[in-house]
């Protein structure tokens, strides 16, 4: 979930509610747009708020909140209302570029007055709108530049790598671009996106002098923004026109904000190309019309509002009304609210706007029959005779390591499945047996008082080639029970009365594996299929898992017991 | 005067013998009693102030099974010596060794020592070894310190570190790092007889004597005892009732485990029935069928769990499902929506995973089109997420989610289903919605519950399903999707502050724990 991290006295400023660092009532507040406040830093006077939304990227800055909450907080109805005017400003699109990073939209921005922390403030949302909504700058990438230091009209092309040098920021001598992509922090950060490819989109000036390697890194010279830079030329470049559009929109509507005024830019595409448009003009703040149904809004709501009720709903959230009738309302969406895709979306702001806590809610009698899984009812009964049997019942994590499942086993390795990105060395994989987690657990309590006895009856996973998802999972039992004098004859005991009781006959046939010691460990077979195993565990095993005292053990298909021929008397018995 | 039984009396007597004063391994031997015997009857001899009793701890000197072996047939630095005077004073180390019948494995070792203690230089390019000029002219090998205790070991089998002198010490140090002998504390404990101890040893002697009045006394009853009547003419001991006893441990339900059963209880009470799956499952119910578009940031490496091989699941049966899914993400299809407005990648949608949430199951019952109408769902589900485990993640933990199916179920109905779960599973006293975000419901409402000494907490979430993803499962009723926080839940009953305690590896806090 995207976080933001806004200055306390502006967010108060902005908001005009007057705080006094009370930040139950901010969180009441930002709960209107989906966000709350993770962290407050009185000293250093700054806020964390988390967005629950992640679709919603025109929350992204002090200034879109304030602008989405302005309804809410009783401050202006409808939609904030930007303007944007003409400039010459155009952009050449060469056509090379149609499949590598096809779109590029631009805006101008004048007589601007940056300060230290709106310069954050900005460098902020476009890092946010790069990581998120730009998919770490695969689909969108920003670039804002001093507009004083180029010379229009701009050309956006691709070009070979070694073909082109320059300064890039935050360095002093110039370098290539496959120099770039190896030394410069950015570089090694985005190479990936541009490397698929022979030719790297470059933006240039008339002159010919570099604003950026997109999505990498700007120039140096151009790409440069301070506190004295006035007029500004911000760019956004990507695979998908209409992410790129409202990027460009989100971050423009920004500047204004903070008092900038905004002007158009001309992109030209190539005339015999793919290109749908030859010819964009933009920022575009057109607002979009959706119709939305008075009945259908009610409908989902259970609520009885009328269609000028709506309308006022609407306003407070933002929204703009075109037409309304009894039935209908044309609802007219501003452009920096991407997140609107269906009426539906209209519908909850509609119930945001007229409070969830002012809804009645009901109970609905239905008839309707509860039901536990199917074998529920054997694995309580399973886990109770366990415990009966003084058994602790123990919860182990399915995630687990081949050196547990097998090589602290002593076991040979069978077919497991495998995380293709683990986290940690210790959870790379599902485990396939139950016994691991338990020898595990009772490595971890070596100094704790014995004896330990302790069973799971949980979930192992197992590859099979014949399911959708190519594994299937099943419920297996095992025990373990470990002192001075813990051997074979007292498991077997143990499983042999958890069998009679849970009235099943099962007959033990000699066996080897390698994680019990020879000679002492047995295949526990129900209705002449193998169910499991029974046995006292391999001292090979004990000692790769520091355990000082015997121990023995069963494992289980618990799945199988199940089905195993004696099933009908289970049933009959219980 | 304090009475005395047979027992106390026998070792009070045997105490006074030995002179007054000895240990209890002595008495041990002097009055035949065994060894838990003698200690229960001093305990009570001191309380009736008969006798003292003194604890002293020394630390018990003993020897390794290696340490036994060297003491016994030398160190093996002395035969490596002894071999190399034996070859002429200059010998081959490996030829040396062999007639010091040295193992492979102690040849550096005694190398190592023969150096240490000047006794041999050693020229490695050649691995010769030359006895040294000093020992040269003497007739035999000085015996050290260590050796010296090593044999004095080798007799007495044991000795008491503070009894040695500092030169001692130092060998014993040197022999303790070589892992010959091991020290351990011991407690040995003294009993000295009182003189009212001594005035009751006589008397008791002269009871004893006599020996008509004493009944035998049984400690334990046996079945002999009360077969054949015997315990009629005896008396039975009387217990110290206040001793401390070993603890029994015996088996219970996990304690969360048991939680879950609760929570599975109210819900099939309220009319909801399991929906189950597995841990494995294809990005199409995962993420597609939930309407997240497949370049979403959940989707990333970072916050998804995928699976190695094989990479892709197979969801062919699902082709129906399948056409209409990828139409809405690319242009909303027949839902009224615009779309996500990309490419749908039907790779993408078979690729494998570990499921992020339980709602996967509700996106699979509704596509079965198997339910009826109306009818409630809910699952208790295994998830994964690749997160550091902390104080408050887990990589792997339980969600319980689930749906509810009828006609024209609304907002309303929604709000009802969570009040009813705050104040069913809960148990709280107030609750409260807030507008909540899943890329799948719309609208979406978040509960807060608050409950007296807790406070508000995060409870649950839900929300009413997207067209975006009914009409491509070809669903026609309205469907509510919820989920609760169990984990909080569970976390604050039962007063713990870290989440990875739920899967809590410590034997001892789960005997301990309280079954609520």
């Amino acid at each position: 979930m995207p976080t933001i991290d806004v200055d306390y006295k502006e967010l108060d400023h902005l908001l005009n509610v007057k705080l006094n660092g009370d930040m139950t009532k901010l969180d009441d507040i930002l709960a209107y747009v989906k966000a709350e406040v993770k962290a407050f830093d009185e000293k250093e006077g700054s806020v964390s708020i988390e967005m629950k939304d992640t679709n919603r990227p025109d929350l992204w800055s002090i200034e879109g909140l304030s602008r989405a909450l302005q309804g809410y907080l009783n401050h202006a109805k409808g939609i904030k209302q930007y303007s944007v005017g003409k400039s010459a400003v155009e952009v050449d699109v060469h056509a090379n570029l149609w499949n590598i990073r096809p779109f590029i939209c631009c805006a101008v921005i004048k007589d601007i007055h940056l300060s230290d922390s709106t310069i954050k403030g900005i460098m902020h949302l476009q890092d946010k709108l790069d990581q998120t909504n730009g998919r770490s700058r695969q689909k969108t990438s920003i670039g804002i530049y001093n507009l004083d230091l180029i010379k229009p009209p701009i050309e956006y092309t691709a070009v070979k790598p070694e073909d082109v040098k320059f300064v890039p920021l935050g360095f002093t001598e110039e370098m290539g671009l496959n120099e770039i992509l190896m030394r410069h922090p950015k570089g090694v950060e985005y190479g990936h996106i541009v490397k698929k490819n022979p030719l790297y989109p470059m933006l240039f000036d008339s002159e010919g002098k570099v604003l950026s390697f997109p999505p990498i890194i700007n120039s140096n010279d151009l790409g440069k923004i301070t506190e004295e830079s006035r007029n500004l030329l911000v760019e956004v470049t990507g695979t998908l026109h209409k992410t790129v559009l409202n990027t460009l929109n989100l971050v423009t509507l920004a500047l204004i904000d903070r008092g900038g005024k905004a002007y158009s830019a001309t992109i030209n595409y190539p005339e015999k190309s793919d290109y749908p448009q030859k010819t964009v003009v933009t920022p575009d703040f057109s607002n979009r019309v959706v119709a939305l149904s008075v009945e259908y809004t009610n409908r989902l709501l259970g609520l009885k509002l009328t269609s000028e009720k709506i309308c006022e709903l609407l306003l407070v959230a933002g929204l703009g009304v075109e037409k309304v009738s009894s039935d209908c309302v044309s609802v007219l969406v501003p452009c920096y609210r991407v997140d609107v895709m269906h009426q539906v979306d209209i519908v909850e702001d509609v119930a945001v706007a007229y409070g969830y806590n002012n809804i009645e809610s009901t109970w609905r009698e239905l008839p309707t029959t509860g039901r536990a899984k199917p074998d529920q009812r054997y694995i309580d009964v399973a886990r109770e005779l366990m415990v009966g049997l003084g058994y602790q019942e123990t919860l182990n994590t399915t995630l687990t390591n081949p050196d547990v499942l097998f090589s602290k086993m002593n076991a040979p390795p069978t077919k497991f499945i495998e995380l293709d990105n683990p986290k940690i060395v210790t959870m790379t994989c599902l485990r396939s047996w139950l016994l691991p987690s338990l020898m595990e657990f009772l490595a971890c309590n070596a100094s704790v008082e014995f004896p330990q006895k302790i069973f799971e009856l949980g979930k192992v996973t197992l590859p099979d080639e014949t399911r959708e998802t190519q594994t299937r999972d099943e419920d297996w039992l095992a025990a373990a029970t470990t002192h001075p004098n813990a051997n074979f004859s007292e498991i077997k005991s143990a499983l042999d009365s958890f069998m009679a009781n849970f009235g099943v006959e099962w007959q033990i046939k000699e066996t080897v594996h390698p994680s019990f010691i020879e000679g002492r460990v047995g295949k526990v077979i129900v209705g002449g299929v193998e169910v499991g195993f029974v046995g006292e565990v391999n001292p090979a095993v004990l000692e790769a898992w520091k355990l000082e005292n015997p121990a023995a053990a069963f494992e289980i298909n618990f799945r199988r017991l199940l089905e195993g021929k004696t099933l009908e008397k289970v049933i009959d018995k219980l | 005067m304090a009475e005395l039984r047979t027992q106390e009396q026998q070792l009070l007597s045997a105490l006074e013998s030995l002179g007054g004063t000895a240990t209890v391994d002595q008495l041990i031997q002097a009055c035949g009693i065994q060894d838990t015997a003698v200690m229960r009857t001093a305990l009570t001899l001191q309380e009736k102030s008969f006798v003292a009793i003194h604890a002293k701890i020394q630390n018990v000197i003993k020897l390794t099974p290696e340490g036994e072996k060297y003491a016994k047939d030398g160190l093996p630095e002395r035969n490596l010596i002894l071999a190399v005077a034996e070859l002429g004073g200059t010998a081959d180390l490996q030829a040396a060794a062999k007639k010091a019948n040295l193992a492979q494995e102690f040849i550096q070792i005694a190398l190592g020592w023969t150096i240490r203690k000047k006794w041999a230089t050693y020229t490695p390019q050649n691995n010769t070894l030359h006895i040294t000029e000093e020992l040269l002219h003497q007739t035999t090998l000085p015996e050290d310190c260590d050796e010296n205790f090593l044999k004095h070991l080798n007799t007495k089998h044991q000795a008491a570190q503070e009894d040695l002198s500092s030169d001692l010490q130092k060998a014993v140090e040197q022999l303790k790092k070589r892992k010959l002998l091991t020290i351990e504390p011991k407690t040995t404990r003294t009993l000295q007889i009182t003189a009212e101890g001594k005035k009751a040893a006589i008397n008791g002697s002269a009871n004893l004597a006599l020996n008509e009045t004493i009944k035998p006394i049984i400690t334990q009853l046996k079945p002999q005892d009360i077969i054949n009547g015997t315990w009629r003419d005896a008396e039975l001991q009387k217990y110290n009732i206040q001793a401390p006893v070993i603890k029994t441990w015996g088996g219970k339900k996990h304690p969360y485990l048991q939680f879950l059963d609760e929570v599975r209880a109210k819900l099939v009470q309220l009319g909801f029935q399991e929906m189950t799956g597995t841990a494995v499952e294809t990005s199409f119910f995962n993420f597609d069928a939930l309407y997240v578009p497949q370049d979403h940031p959940a989707r990333e490496a970072s916050d998804i769990y995928y699976i190695k091989d094989p990479q892709c699941g197979d969801i062919s049966q699902h082709a129906h499902a399948l056409e209409h899914v990828k139409e809405t993400h690319e242009h909303g299809g027949k839902t009224g929506s615009t779309g996500w407005g990309y490419k749908y990648s039907l790779e993408a949608a078979q690729r494998l995973l570990l499921r992020g949430h339980g709602t996967c199951l509700s996106a699979r019952t509704l596509e079965t089109g198997k339910f009826e109408v109306p009818s409630r769902h809910f699952s208790i589900a295994r998830v994964y997420r690749p997160e550091i485990t902390d104080k408050t993640h887990l990589s792997e933990f339980n969600q319980v989610e689930g749906i509810v199916i009828d006609e024209n179920l609304n907002l309303r109905d929604l709000l009802g289903v969570l009040g009813k779960f705050a104040k069913e599973i809960a148990g709280a006293d107030k609750i409260r919605f807030k507008p909540d975000y899943f890329p799948f419901t719309e609208p979406s409402v978040e509960l807060s519950a608050y409950k007296e000494g807790y406070g508000w907490v995060e409870f649950g979430g839900s929300g009413i399903f997207r067209p975006e993803v009914m009409q491509p499962l070809g669903v026609k009723q309205p469907v509510i999707a919820w989920g609760l926080g169990v984990d909080r839940l569970f976390m604050m009953r039962a007063g713990i502050e870290d989440i990875r305690q739920i899967f809590s590896q410590d034997l001892g806090w789960l005997r301990k724990k309280q079954v609520t």
